[in-house]
């Protein structure tokens, strides 16, 4: 027998869904209303009244008929828990995943009963440190401009993050295009896909060797550059798929 | 011969590989084209000893990835046909990157041999290699080579017929745990289907990267064939997510890895002398910011002045020629017999032919400049410099070669759009490169510019009328690659190789190989449609009227079938200037561009016959001087220069686009816009003169 929690006991999702929509008229308007909370909920009354006498039962909120409802000590911060956990799932789907603001209130609804405290406390850390890391917001920005955009392809995530990754701190990791004509530097990556990176693996430029823009055309496109023992010529295009670490003063000093 | 073998040659671009070709098989070479495909095929044969060698010049590629046709060739070549021996050419100053296409070569099959070509550079440099050791670790013959002086040839041969009775061992190519485990992984599967067994290691590799082309051939393999493709799925997971990168970078990196080892253990000093150290300091000069245009602009401007002026001298002891035959025959011929056929010989033959033949020395020394600035490496540079312009155009860098052999010939400058990887620059270039004014149009500019201008604007008028070509050239392919023809843009990465002082017989080969091509064609095709313009400028004779004066007589050439079918067309042309007379040579151009130049001297030959003349009309120049303005004259050159691409060109056209609505549309298309601008030009010219 105790082994079966009394449903009178028991705070089920429905409750909590009903303790968190009293939660937000009574910030609202200061008081709640069976007829608001109908309103709210888009249910009959005749549900309403039976989830509210339990709600009571539990000892979360002071309910008599036909008046004004209100929250108890208990349950205002059984509320506040739920419904701040129903604002941090929402968050979680729309701002930080980029879903559309409908689909995430959805799964913020369906996912908010069935997390542990912990999980949700884990979850809380996760996103205070996001937002108080300083890398934290250029973290989502270039989830959003890469995973989102490149949804169907992994490869696309790897290269793009890597471009992102690489280039906006290291003022040394640029573009091949970057460099001036006498400038050298060690290849870091070759970016893109097919014929094209193809042909550049093949003349022999892959990460850690080393190439030096010789010069550019009259008309500024193609380069010239030099890799090991060949020259070789190559669009501005093309050169922006090889990122490298450029040359520093002790480097072209050495002997 | 008890004995025929077949080798495959295979090597990087600018690996000398054909001039290796060249050594072994001397003047026994055939050129021809691989089927289906539009890449030339070179094939040729040798004796040593009892056996005949049958050697195919594979296209020069820099891996066997399956991106562009010479690399499908080249494989399909080294997989498919399974030459007994395998020839692979590597530049040695450049082992790293040269090896790696061995390496590769390795997968393919188990008898090679490597050649190690420019041994002499490399000693210059101060390389040393272990050639002993070499040939230890790979269990193959290594020969050293010096290919434009014939050097190493010899052992070259021997060292094939000996790769030719090797025992059939297993690769010695190594390529790291991960990698070997992985195609032996896939390869487990091959060995159930009926793949020949020293291709396995290459179709493993294949699958591994996903080249849908292998991944095919297995997949119709069935069981053992699908099982093997979802292997190398499988594996190339494993793999990318084991070194996180991506599955072509990894296999690159390892044969890198290959040829790093094998170079750790061979060679025995490597080149601390920069040999290129003088080719560098000329290309600071020749390309650099300031000077790489005009250094451009000056040595195409002396092609022509070279074409045109040198040539102009032994052009005239050929024409002297040709007079002189013409005039013994007349003067040998009995009087009165077989007229008909001494105005054949005469009139048609010797001033149709003679009219084309005459044009050779430009020929000639054209091709000479093109071969010149091929072999020294100067071509590759012009890329570099041309390519913006090219690329604004919608245009490759690679269409730059295939202009420049239009000039020649538009036929090989079309076949040359072959190395172009992007399906709508190739049809782009293909279209517009009737307007790179051709070898066959240097006679009727070399007729036409003297006998319209003074000698001191001759050869700017000849540069501007080539000039004139490019841009409209230009000019219709942007309108094409941004109507018809858009789309995406091929790479443009290319190597420049070093400069090289061209050899003697490089040069001439190439000068007889397509002067060659020139005097075919005038043996055959203009003769033949000189012969026929003779028919059609003599027949029907024009019936004797008795009653009036000599000068009121009908012309013959009026009269016959030719004349009438100017008369006719000639409304069309008289808008740009045209007479009859030039519409009947303007229809023969279409048989062939230089058919024009001897059918005007037909036709003018046939009028001075048959008026019975007094008057020595002397040269043609002379004829058209008198009976057209120098307006006129230009009005015909922009004509000729834009309108119709000869037969040829059309049939070409045809085969190597795939089908006859890009030829039609070459042909309409240029015809409509030489008449609008011949009009234009004439009309406007007409106005303010």
């Amino acid at each position: 027998m105790n082994a079966a929690p009394t449903p009178n006991t028991e705070l089920t999702s429905a409750l909590e869904d009903y303790l968190e929509t009293i939660f937000e008229l009574v910030k609202e308007r200061k008081v709640a209303r069976v007829k608001d909370i109908v309103k709210a909920r888009n249910v009959k009354s005749a549900s309403v009244i039976p989830a509210l006498r339990r709600l009571a039962d539990l000892g979360l909120i002071h309910y008599t008929k036909r008046e004004s409802i209100d929250l108890t000590e208990t349950g205002e911060a059984t509320a506040r828990r739920i419904y701040s956990r129903h604002k941090l799932l929402v968050r979680l789907f729309r701002d930080f995943l980029g879903m559309p603001a409908e689909l995430a209130l959805q799964d913020a609804c369906a996912m908010e009963h069935n997390l542990s405290d912990a999980g949700v406390d884990h979850l809380v850390r996760f996103f205070e440190f996001l937002q108080s890391c300083p890398d934290g917001h250029d973290f989502i920005e270039r989830f959003k401009g890469c995973a989102l955009v490149n949804a169907e392809s992994p490869q696309d995530i790897a290269t793009c993050c890597a471009k992102l990754a690489l280039s906006p701190n290291d003022p040394n990791i640029i573009s091949l295009r970057q460099l001036k004509p006498g400038q050298g530097g060690s290849v870091i990556r070759i970016q893109g896909t097919g014929a094209i990176r193809q042909r550049i693996l093949d003349m022999g430029i892959m990460p850690e060797v080393h190439i030096q823009l010789e010069r550019r055309s009259p008309a500024g496109d193609p380069l010239w550059v030099r890799v090991q023992n060949s020259q070789i010529s190559l669009r501005k295009k093309e050169a922006d798929m090889i990122l490298l670490r450029k040359d520093t003063p002790a480097d072209t000093n050495a002997p | 011969m008890s004995q025929e073998i077949r080798v495959a040659l295979a090597g990087n671009p600018n690996s000398g590989k054909t001039t290796i070709f060249n050594a072994l098989t001397g003047s026994r070479q055939h050129v021809g084209n691989y089927p289906g495909v539009t890449v030339e095929k070179r094939t040729g044969t040798f004796d040593i000893s009892d056996t005949r060698v049958h050697v195919t010049d594979l296209p020069g590629t820099y891996s066997l990835s399956s991106y562009s046709p010479e690399e499908v060739v080249a494989q399909r070549e080294l997989v498919d046909a399974i030459p007994d021996v395998m020839v692979v050419v590597v530049d040695s100053t450049t082992l790293k990157r040269s090896l790696v296409l061995l390496a590769q070569i390795m997968q393919t099959g188990d008898r090679i041999v490597l050649c190690l070509n420019m041994a002499d550079e490399a000693r210059t440099a101060g390389q040393k290699l272990d050639k002993p050791a070499l040939e230890t670790l790979l269990g193959f013959p290594v020969v050293e080579t010096v290919g434009h002086k014939g050097q190493g040839i010899s052992e070259l041969k021997d060292a094939i017929l000996k790769a030719s009775q090797l025992e059939r061992t297993p690769s010695r190519l190594v390529l790291g745990e991960r990698l070997d485990t992985a195609l032996a992984a896939i390869t487990f599967h091959i060995a159930k289907t009926d793949i020949p067994k020293a291709t396995h290691p290459w179709h493993a590799v294949k699958l591994l990267l996903d080249d849908p082309l292998y991944v095919d051939r297995l997949m119709e393999k069935k069981g053992p064939g699908k099982r093997a493709v979802q292997q190398a799925a499988l594996e190339r997971k494993k793999l990318e997510d084991l070194c996180g990168e991506d599955i072509s970078l990894f296999v690159t990196q390892r044969y890198y890895g290959f040829v790093d080892g094998l170079l750790r253990e061979t060679l025995l000093r490597s080149a601390h002398i920069d040999t290129r150290a003088l080719s560098d300091r000329i290309d600071a000069f020749v390309v650099n910011k300031v000077a790489g245009i005009p250094v451009f602009l000056l040595v195409m401007y002396a092609i022509f002045w070279l074409t045109f002026t040198v040539g102009e001298y032994p052009m005239e002891w050929i024409e002297d020629l040709f007079a002189w035959s013409g005039d013994a025959i007349n003067g040998a011929w009995p009087e009165g017999k077989l007229d008909v056929l001494r105005s054949l010989i005469v009139d048609g033959i010797l001033a149709g032919v003679g009219g084309v033949v005459v044009f050779l020395p430009n020929i000639i020394l054209l091709f000479l400049g093109l071969a010149v600035l091929e072999d020294t490496g100067y071509m590759a540079r012009a890329a570099f410099l041309t390519d913006r312009l090219m690329h604004r155009f919608g245009l490759h860098g690679r269409s730059f070669i295939p202009m420049i052999t239009g000039f020649g010939c538009t036929i090989p400058g079309i076949m040359a759009t072959r190395t172009m990887e992007n399906e709508k620059d190739r049809l782009t270039t293909m279209l517009v490169l009737p307007l790179m004014s051709c070898g066959a149009r240097l006679p009727i500019w070399m007729l036409l510019i003297p006998a319209f201008f003074p000698p001191e604007h001759r050869a700017s008028m000849l540069f501007g009328i080539y000039a004139i070509g490019i841009v409209l050239a230009f000019l219709l392919a942007l309108l094409l690659r941004s109507t018809l023809l858009r789309g995406e843009e091929a790479p443009f990465v290319m190597e420049l190789p070093p400069y090289r002082v061209p050899t003697m017989r490089s040069v001439v080969g190439r000068i007889i190989d397509r002067s060659g091509a020139y005097l075919k064609k005038a043996g055959t095709i203009i003769l033949a449609i000189s012969m026929l313009m003779w028919v059609l400028t003599s027949y029907p004779k024009p019936p004797e009227v008795v009653d009036v004066p000599a000068e009121q007589q009908p012309s013959a050439l009026e009269y016959s079938i030719a004349g009438r079918i100017g008369k006719f067309i000639e409304p069309a042309i008289a808008p740009l200037g045209f007479d009859w007379k030039i519409g009947v040579a303007t229809l023969g151009a279409f048989a062939a561009k230089e058919v024009f130049v001897s059918q005007l001297g037909v036709i003018y030959a046939m009028d001075d016959f048959d008026e019975d003349d007094d008057e020595d009309i002397g040269t043609l120049r002379d004829a058209l001087a008198r009976d057209y303005t120098p307006l006129v004259g230009f009005s015909l050159m922009l004509f000729l220069l834009i309108a119709t691409p000869c037969m040829a060109t059309v049939a070409i056209t045809r085969r190597e686009a795939g089908s006859w609505k890009w030829a039609f549309l070459q042909f309409f298309g240029l015809t409509a816009i030489a008449w609008v601008i011949s009009f234009a030009f004439f009309q406007i010219g007409s106005l303010l003169l």
